[in-house]
């Protein structure tokens, strides 16, 4: 199944953004997130901490909504998810 | 009208459009780029899930401050020094609603809608600190 990957601000310039990952079936957020990361040393320690999970100002959504750090590592993705991963905001 | 966009707008016909019958007051925040020793600004935006939130605002906004009309303005892209950012025009019966309804505006802006932006110098380009993250933690 095909799920797409957004990164945003300083996380796009370390890893790009709207990437399609192929991925298996049951996968979850957390995973399907660090694999794409690994690929890019800088962009992986942006985005994770040493023990592997998002650092603490990390925003995760999944289609719109807003996923809890928390709740990553048991959200499945599903075929067609738009997964976004972004620093704090600073518009306006 | 709630936008993210890289036109510029005109400030004056969005005055005249929130001239709604019982209006009494109507507010402008008209956010500008600094000049802050850069040489341009560039903004970048989720800009689906950026409208979303500013209507979601919007809508707060009107219930709470009763609020006749409400357009958010975003721009995106790069902008140069003097350019407006984000133009936000309220009104309502009263000036009391209008100034509240548009402060309220621009602070839950800056809290939830995922827009960034990056000061571009001589020297290249830094990220603007955004404050509110999932928790306590800053990025480096």
């Amino acid at each position: 199944m095909t799920v797409k990957v957004r990164f945003f601000a300083r996380f796009r310039e370390l890893l790009g953004t709207d990437i399609p990952a192929e991925t298996e079936t049951g996968s979850t957020l957390l995973s399907l997130v660090r694999g794409i990361a690994e690929k890019k040393k800088e962009g992986y320690n942006a985005i994770f901490d040493d023990h592997g999970n998002f650092h603490e100002f990390v925003i995760v959504m999944r289609n719109g909504k807003r996923v809890e750090h928390e709740d990553a590592a048991a959200v499945r993705v599903s075929d067609g998810d738009e997964i976004a991963v972004f620093p704090p905001v600073a518009g306006g | 009208m709630i936008r993210v966009q890289t036109e510029d707008v005109d400030i004056g016909a969005l005055i005249t459009a929130a001239k709604e019958p019982g209006t009494g007051a109507v507010v402008v925040f008209d956010g500008i780029v600094r000049d802050d020793d850069i040489t341009e600004m560039e903004l970048e935006a989720y800009a689906d899930v950026a409208v979303a939130e500013m209507e979601k605002i919007a809508k707060e906004a009107i219930g709470q401050f009763r609020l006749l009309h409400v357009d958010i303005i975003h721009r995106i892209g790069r902008l140069a020094v003097g350019e407006n950012i984000l133009i936000i025009v309220v009104s309502a019966g009263h000036r009391p609603e209008a100034y509240a309804g548009s402060r309220y505006i621009i602070e839950e802006i800056k809290k939830s809608v995922p827009i960034w932006k990056k000061e571009l110098t001589r020297h290249g380009g830094r990220w603007v600190p955004g404050e509110h993250g999932h928790g306590k933690g800053k990025p480096e």
